[in-house]
């Protein structure tokens, strides 16, 4: 029973919201994406490139509401607790995750037996959300270079030439495409190998199991909430957890 | 128009209904308003060797001069249709093309004294058009034109013949990029005359007429623009490629007659299937109108009769080679002309994006999936793995001992030993 409880004062519901959007935009764009490379359901490119933009658009707008939102709305800033702080502080450098970064990709290739302490998102997790962001913008770019009413603005076409044209422009735009995808795999991976609560609060904001409870003060382990869980079933785990 | 100016056109085989409609394309070409299909007609006609100017030589006001380098003369070819003349073809021999080694009648020692005389007669004033990349490979030997390497560094009759030019236009793809002799791996070192004229430090301008062949409306456009409203008006409507933006400012795509059917998704995915018989959109076949610019949908090919897409091949791309460097050469970047992407090269290892792509997702869900294993015979599946009493680092520098906090599972035993 490692788990820390995932009360949903982590993922309030602004940010659910925004998740939620993502999720869809990300997968609609995908799916619109291959259609414009290769046509390969014919009769349908004009709704693909239709879809694409609007969620294009979409996406973009919901990226930059979700950071200026993180300066407004507060979240817990690791799981088992129910404090609150403005979300941004989330994905500031968090005294939690000091010197942590090692220990995960250690615990993530087996090389380490205990699961590192840390604030709501470990280190490459919140790299990886931090370059999410920042990969989002860049694919808006590279769209926007390729987009017939914008690719001759100065703005977008300096990069088109920069990089050598319309057709490497592409290619990066369909590269990067890829690149959303393996960070889905992993996101959805990781997010969901340990245990299906942190899906559950995330998707639907469900209440949790019961868990280890997390002190912000201490920044370690503080005791254990089993929120309204039958003890029974407490206690299976309990001598699960002592043989 | 002057009588014998028309007669001219006419013993030529061309009406004047023909040509008038010759300088209207011509008029859109060059995309300046006010600038009519009666101004270009007024233009071609006072400079021209029987126009208003009168004779040889004196109404000569831009003298062409034509060379051809690593070329396959295709260039020219487009230009000089010899049983059915074109108005282009015609133009330019009025406006006095005093050298070029395929189209002059002259050859040898007379053809190039011509050219030291244009170039003496016209210094400032006359047009040079090169055909055909430059050669840059052992010191110039690999082409050799009158008796001397073409591109020798520093010294050679191409930049003496360049040199005091008002104007040197590339015409087609080669002499812009290098074209097809400058194409991976371009054993020739070939490149555009752009490039020559900048890194041997001539400074005439030099305006870029992309496309395999050249088009001939755009050339003529050029010259008449030159013409009519001077060098200045020229080098003023260049983009940063030095290609008159309003030529190549817009996509083939955006004016395709085929966008239609693109819309509609309905495309030719093989060539002699039933879409193909229907005219559908060319897209699947490696189309690369969306990202060229040219103005070919709407200037189009061989007196207006066709163009690449109207004719049923997708567009290769032609236009789209960079003049500043050999490394963005047009074949390059739009091979394979059937392929939806171009192909990568990583110094001599060629690949297409769609496999790497693809080959690095499938090695990546391997890799989870082996990973997903490993977590479950690690036992990490249901609720990973205990915590750590205390962060590896704080330990090892002394600032905690690892036992500070009470041990997770004992804690809970003995809450639920309290009877919580
Ligand atoms: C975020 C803003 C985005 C913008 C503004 C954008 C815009 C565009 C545009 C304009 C095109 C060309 C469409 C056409 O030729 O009609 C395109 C193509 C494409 N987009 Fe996006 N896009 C964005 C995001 C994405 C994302 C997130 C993905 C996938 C994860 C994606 C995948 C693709 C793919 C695969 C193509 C086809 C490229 C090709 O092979 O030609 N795009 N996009
Ligand atoms: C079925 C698909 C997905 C599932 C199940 C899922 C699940 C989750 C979960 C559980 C979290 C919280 C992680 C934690 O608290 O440790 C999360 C956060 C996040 N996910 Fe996803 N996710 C999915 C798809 C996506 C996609 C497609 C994207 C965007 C490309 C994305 C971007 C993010 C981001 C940026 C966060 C940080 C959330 C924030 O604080 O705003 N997710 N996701
Ligand atoms: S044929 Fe080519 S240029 Fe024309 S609409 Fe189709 S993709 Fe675009
Ligand atoms: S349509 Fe394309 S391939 Fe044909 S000449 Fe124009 S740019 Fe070149």
């Amino acid at each position: 029973m490692a788990h820390l409880v995932h009360y949903p004062e982590a993922h309030p519901f602004v940010f659910r919201f925004t998740h939620w959007v993502n999720l869809i935009c990300m997968l609609l764009l995908i799916l619109s994406g291959i259609e414009i490379h290769y046509p390969v359901v014919p009769y349908l490119m004009g709704v693909a490139r239709g879809v694409h933009m609007f969620c294009a658009f979409v996406i973009l707008i919901n990226l930059i509401f979700r950071i200026v939102a993180a300066g407004f709305i507060k979240s817990a800033p690791a799981y088992g607790t129910r404090e609150t702080k403005l979300d941004m502080y989330t994905f500031f450098p968090q005294k939690d995750n000091r010197h942590q970064l090692w220990p995960w990709i250690k615990y993530y290739l087996f090389f380490k037996k205990e699961h590192p302490l840390g604030g709501k998102y470990g280190v490459p997790q919140k790299l990886s959300y931090l370059l999410i962001a920042v990969a989002i913008l860049f694919m808006g770019y590279t769209g926007f270079c390729l987009w017939a009413p914008t690719m001759n603005i100065p703005f977008f076409a300096g990069f088109t030439t920069l990089v050598g044209g319309l057709m490497k422009v592409r290619v990066i735009h369909y590269f990067m495409m890829f690149f959303f995808i393996c960070f889905t795999l992993i996101h959805i991976y990781l997010a969901n190998i340990e245990g299906i609560d942190p899906t559950k609060v995330m998707l639907l904001g469900t209440k949790p199991h019961g868990g280890l409870t997390y002190s912000l003060e201490t920044r370690n382990i503080s005791g254990y909430d089993p929120m309204d869980e039958e003890i029974i079933v407490m206690e299976d785990k309990v001598v699960l957890e002592k043989d | 128009m002057q009588d014998s100016f028309i007669e001219s056109l006419e013993s030529r085989g061309l009406t004047r209904r023909a040509f008038l409609g010759f300088c209207g394309t011509i008029a859109a070409a060059i995309g300046i308003e006010g600038v009519t299909a009666a101004d270009v007609a007024e233009a071609i006609e006072s400079n021209s060797l029987i126009g208003t100017n009168g004779g040889l030589g004196e109404g000569a006001l831009a003298p062409v001069i034509w060379m051809e380098l690593g070329s396959c003369t295709g260039c020219t070819e487009s230009f000089a249709q010899a049983d059915n003349p074109d108005p282009a073809t015609l133009i330019l021999e009025y406006l006095a093309l005093n050298y070029a080694e395929t189209l002059s009648a002259a050859a040898g020692y007379s053809l190039e004294e011509a050219r030291e005389e244009t170039i003496e007669a016209a210094k400032g004033k006359y047009v040079v058009v090169i055909e055909g990349a430059v050669m840059t490979r052992y010191d110039g030997e690999i082409l050799r034109i009158a008796g001397a390497p073409t591109c020798a560094p520093h010294e050679s009759h191409l930049l003496h013949t360049c040199k005091d030019a008002a104007v040197v236009i590339a015409a087609g793809s080669c002499a812009v990029d290098g074209g097809f002799c400058a194409a991976y791996p371009n054993p020739g070192d070939a490149e555009g005359i752009q490039k020559y004229l900048k890194d041997n430090g001539v400074s005439t301008p030099v305006v870029n007429l992309p496309s395999c062949p050249v088009n001939p409306a755009n050339l003529v456009a050029v010259i008449v623009q030159y013409l009519l409203l001077g060098p200045e008006s020229v080098v003023a409507g260049l983009n940063e490629f030095n290609m008159p933006a309003a030529m190549y400012g817009e996509t083939i795509h955006d004016n395709c007659e085929r966008r239609g059917h693109f819309e509609n998704g309905e495309f030719v995915y093989e060539f002699g299937s039933e879409e193909e018989a229907k005219g559908y959109c060319l897209y699947a076949l490696g189309c690369k109108g969306p990202q060229t610019k040219a103005n070919c949908p709407q200037v189009r090919w061989n007196r207006r009769v066709s163009w690449c897409v109207a004719s049923g091949a997708p567009c290769i791309g032609c236009c789209n080679g960079d003049p500043r460097t050999t490394v963005r050469n047009w074949i390059d970047v739009d091979s394979p002309f059937l392929g939806r992407l171009k192909t990568l090269r990583l110094g001599d290892i060629a690949f297409q994006p769609t496999p790497v792509a693809l080959g690095v997702t499938g090695l990546l869900t391997a890799a989870l999936v082996v990973h997903g294993i490993g977590m479950k015979a690690t036992g990490r599946t249901k609720g990973g793995a205990p915590f750590e009493k205390e962060r590896e680092w704080d330990v090892k520098h002394g600032k905690k001992e690892p036992s500070t906090v009470p041990v997770v599972e004992e804690q809970v035993v003995v809450d639920f030993e309290e009877g919580k």
